[in-house]
């Protein structure tokens, strides 16, 4: 199921899985489950930069000769 | 009669063309790095100091790394190797979730940051972010890491697989499983504030 959500079957794999939820209701609707839960994590989880100190050490890594 | 003379700076050009190699692959995931740093510490320093640990260590190695393959899996292996060996020896208990503390975090840390992500109406628009944020940090830690490995940094099932020494089949049920769990506390917290759920 969740590999079907993240596009994760083979060709096979996902004739298989489409046939089957056309006519299978339970399945059908953990999938739309598994998709919403799955877009709200991407669309709701607060991603956070890294702070400036810590990018300008790190460029700064790789303009020294080590 | 100046060959290996420190003080002059010079390096060869092998070593300037690894440097440009690092830059333009390396340097661009630290976002990412920072951002899983944080999920896996939950604290701001010692994130700082393992993504700087892990860059220090990429470089070391980076002639290991095989280009063309992808860089941010490699540099996440490396990130979480480096946590296990210096965070996990400690270890807090494991299981024991305080949310307060996963608030205080959250809201500290999105204070801090002049441009994190705008409010977005999303499909739930009645969960706010830090809701979604505790209810994702109150899952177990290997449901949580998957998730995060790939529904937020868009790795493949292979790459997890990878990174967390475990099966693909492993994966795909601890995503499964971990989803079906969130979607649990998700609805718990609308339910608590008077939504209906659907």
């Amino acid at each position: 199921m969740s590999a079907a959500v993240d596009g994760e079957l083979s060709e096979r794999e996902q004739q298989d899985f489409d046939q089957h939820i056309t006519w299978c209701i339970s399945c059908a609707r953990e999938y739309q489950e598994s998709k919403k839960t799955k877009h709200l994590i991407r669309e709701k989880v607060v991603r956070f930069k890294a702070p400036e100190s810590l990018v300008n050490s790190i460029l700064k890594l790789t303009d020294s000769p080590s | 009669m100046t060959s290996h003379n420190k003080e002059e700076q010079q390096i060869s050009p092998a070593e300037a063309q690894k440097q440009r190699d690092f830059q333009e692959e390396a340097i661009q995931h630290i976002n990412a790095l920072y951002n899983y740093a944080l999920h896996l510490t939950m604290n701001p320093d010692d994130a700082h100091d393992l993504v700087q640990e892990t860059y220090l260590k990429a470089y070391k190695f980076f002639d290991s790394f095989e280009k063309g393959t992808n860089c941010k899996a490699w540099l996440f292996k490396i990130l979480k190797n480096n946590y296990i060996n210096k965070f996990r020896k400690n270890a807090r208990e494991p299981g024991k979730v305080d949310y307060d503390q996963i608030k205080e975090f959250y809201h500290s840390i999105k204070d801090a940051q002049s441009d994190s992500e705008d409010l977005n109406a999303g499909y739930m628009k009645s969960l706010m972010h830090d809701e979604v944020y505790q209810a994702l940090h109150g899952l177990p830690e290997e449901f949580r890491e998957v998730i995060e490995l790939c529904d937020i940094e868009g790795f493949t099932y292979e790459e997890i697989a990878n990174m967390v020494e475990s099966p693909i089949g492993t994966v795909r049920s601890r995503l499964f499983r971990g989803r079906k769990l969130l979607r649990e506390k998700l609805n718990d917290f609308a339910r608590k504030h008077g939504y209906g759920t659907e």
